[in-house]
Order: C-alpha cells, then sequence, then structure tokens
C-alpha cells in the first residue's frame, strides 16, 4: 500500500475524490476507483467530511420526505 | 386504515378518504419536484384517482406512502419526459475544473469542510431539514429534479437513464453538481455546526 501511495498517477486529488465521493452514493465503484478512494480517505480529513456530509443530505432528504 | 372483507381476510378496501389523507405528504414532494403549484396539485389529484382505481393492487405488504410514492414516481418521470423533450438542455460536459473556486491550486479544498459528528442527531435538529429543503429549492430546475428524483423519489440512476433518455455520465455530473451546491449552501450556514 505503501508504494501505492507515493504514486502519483493513482493519488486523486480532492477535487477527483470529490466526484467519486458522489458517484458512490449511486451505484458501486468499479474497483480500482474505489481503491483510489479508500487510501485518499485514509488520510484525508476534508474528504472524510465531504463523504459524511452527503450521506447527510441522503438522509436529510428521506427524513424531510417522511416527517409530518 | 384499511378494512378486511369476507372470510379469508386477506382483500383489503382503501377507502378513498384513507387515499385522500395522504394528500399534503404527496403534494409536499410533488412540488419540491415539479416547482410549479398547479402541475404539483393536478399531479397528486391525477395520483390519487390512479391509486383508487388500482386499490386492488395493493397489497399492504408495504406501506401506503411507499405505494403512493412508487405511482407519484412513475407520473412524474411521464411528466419529465414529456417537459424535456420540449425544451432540451444541452448536455454541458462536466470538466475537470468544475467547482474550481471550491478547490487550491494543488486540488485541495480551499476552505476545510464542516465535520458532521452525527448525521441522525443533526437531521433531528430544530430547522436542519428546512435549511436543507431551502437549498434544495434553490438548485438550477433540472439540476434540482434531478436530485430529488433520485434522493426523494428513490429512482436509481438505471432507471433515470432509461425513462429520461440521461446518458450514465450526465446523470452524475447532475447528481455531483446538485450535491457539491447543496453542501456549499449548507456550508454558509455551518452545516448544523452554527
Amino acid at each position: 500500500m505503501r508504494s501505492l501511495a507515493k504514486n502519483k498517477m493513482l493519488r486523486l486529488s480532492c477535487q477527483q475524490a470529490s466526484r467519486l465521493l458522489s458517484q458512490r452514493q449511486d451505484g458501486p465503484l468499479p474497483f480500482g476507483k474505489r481503491a483510489r478512494l479508500r487510501l485518499h480517505l485514509a488520510y484525508c480529513d476534508a474528504c472524510t467530511n465531504v463523504s459524511r456530509q452527503f450521506e447527510t443530505l441522503r438522509l436529510a432528504m428521506q427524513q424531510w420526505r417522511d416527517r409530518e | 386504515m384499511s378494512s378486511t372483507t369476507g372470510t379469508g381476510g386477506a382483500t383489503l378496501v382503501i377507502e378513498f378518504e384513507v387515499l385522500a389523507e395522504q394528500r399534503p405528504y404527496l403534494l409536499k414532494v410533488a412540488r419540491m419536484e415539479l416547482r410549479d403549484e398547479h402541475q404539483a396539485e393536478d399531479c397528486v389529484s391525477d395520483v390519487l384517482t390512479q391509486a383508487y382505481e388500482h386499490r386492488a393492487k395493493f397489497r399492504g405488504d408495504a406501506s401506503l406512502r411507499t405505494w403512493l410514492i412508487s405511482i407519484l414516481k412513475n407520473r412524474i418521470i411521464d411528466l419529465l419526459r414529456k417537459q424535456w423533450r420540449e425544451q432540451p438542455i444541452e448536455e454541458s460536459p462536466s470538466g475537470e475544473q468544475e467547482f474550481d473556486d471550491l478547490f487550491d491550486d494543488t486540488g485541495h479544498y480551499a476552505l476545510m469542510p464542516s465535520a458532521v459528528r452525527d448525521p441522525a442527531e443533526l437531521c433531528q435538529e430544530n430547522g436542519f431539514l428546512s435549511a436543507v429543503q431551502l437549498c434544495v429549492d434553490k438548485l438550477p430546475k433540472r439540476i434540482g429534479q434531478v436530485f430529488v428524483l433520485r434522493e426523494v423519489l428513490g429512482t436509481e440512476t438505471k432507471e433515470l437513464c432509461k425513462e429520461l433518455d440521461m446518458t450514465t455520465s450526465n446523470v452524475w455530473v447532475q447528481l455531483y453538481r446538485a450535491r457539491m451546491m447543496l453542501r456549499t449552501c449548507l456550508e454558509k450556514r455551518g452545516f448544523g455546526n452554527a
């Protein structure tokens, strides 16, 4: 994993990660993208927060719909 | 909410009044999706009429609301398919540089995104869901409509593509834009941390 993290070709920017975070809300990511995103999230607090924000949006929309 | 008839007790009879009680619920969703009061009212009336006509199909294994939402979803997809054919928008390709101003030169967030400790707790907080609604209502119309179809009506990406003549990448782009705009809108309110 260490060599993978060092490889710039494989490293995602937060901007790229944001697209994948959205995409994974709508279906499973292909293996390569999933692995790169997981790696990115392992060291990036900002994207971890965005991931949580996207989850919150999903929950919020369901709760908005069903609240009285 | 329903009574059973016959000796087997298997037949559910839904009275129209029981369906009509769900009108405000359906109307709220239709308004957010269609952004047009008259269209929303007509749409919900159609849904209730259709549900009543097909009430024998309601098995009671799903909740009444879930069943009505599925009818509403189909009705809305029919409406939007027509509208979008009449007023097509050019598919704007998703540039790598989209939302560029949120990121610095190295591709990192210029402002640290707020942490959400507990999404469920946040959704319980006074005013948060209303703030979300406000932000959704402010999305560009088409982007908001795709987002609401996905998140409120539970439409899968595949279904969006098939029913609304969208490519998979276009669906992803629209949903990405919606989510990024919504998070920006909510960040202005501290994302619940204010």
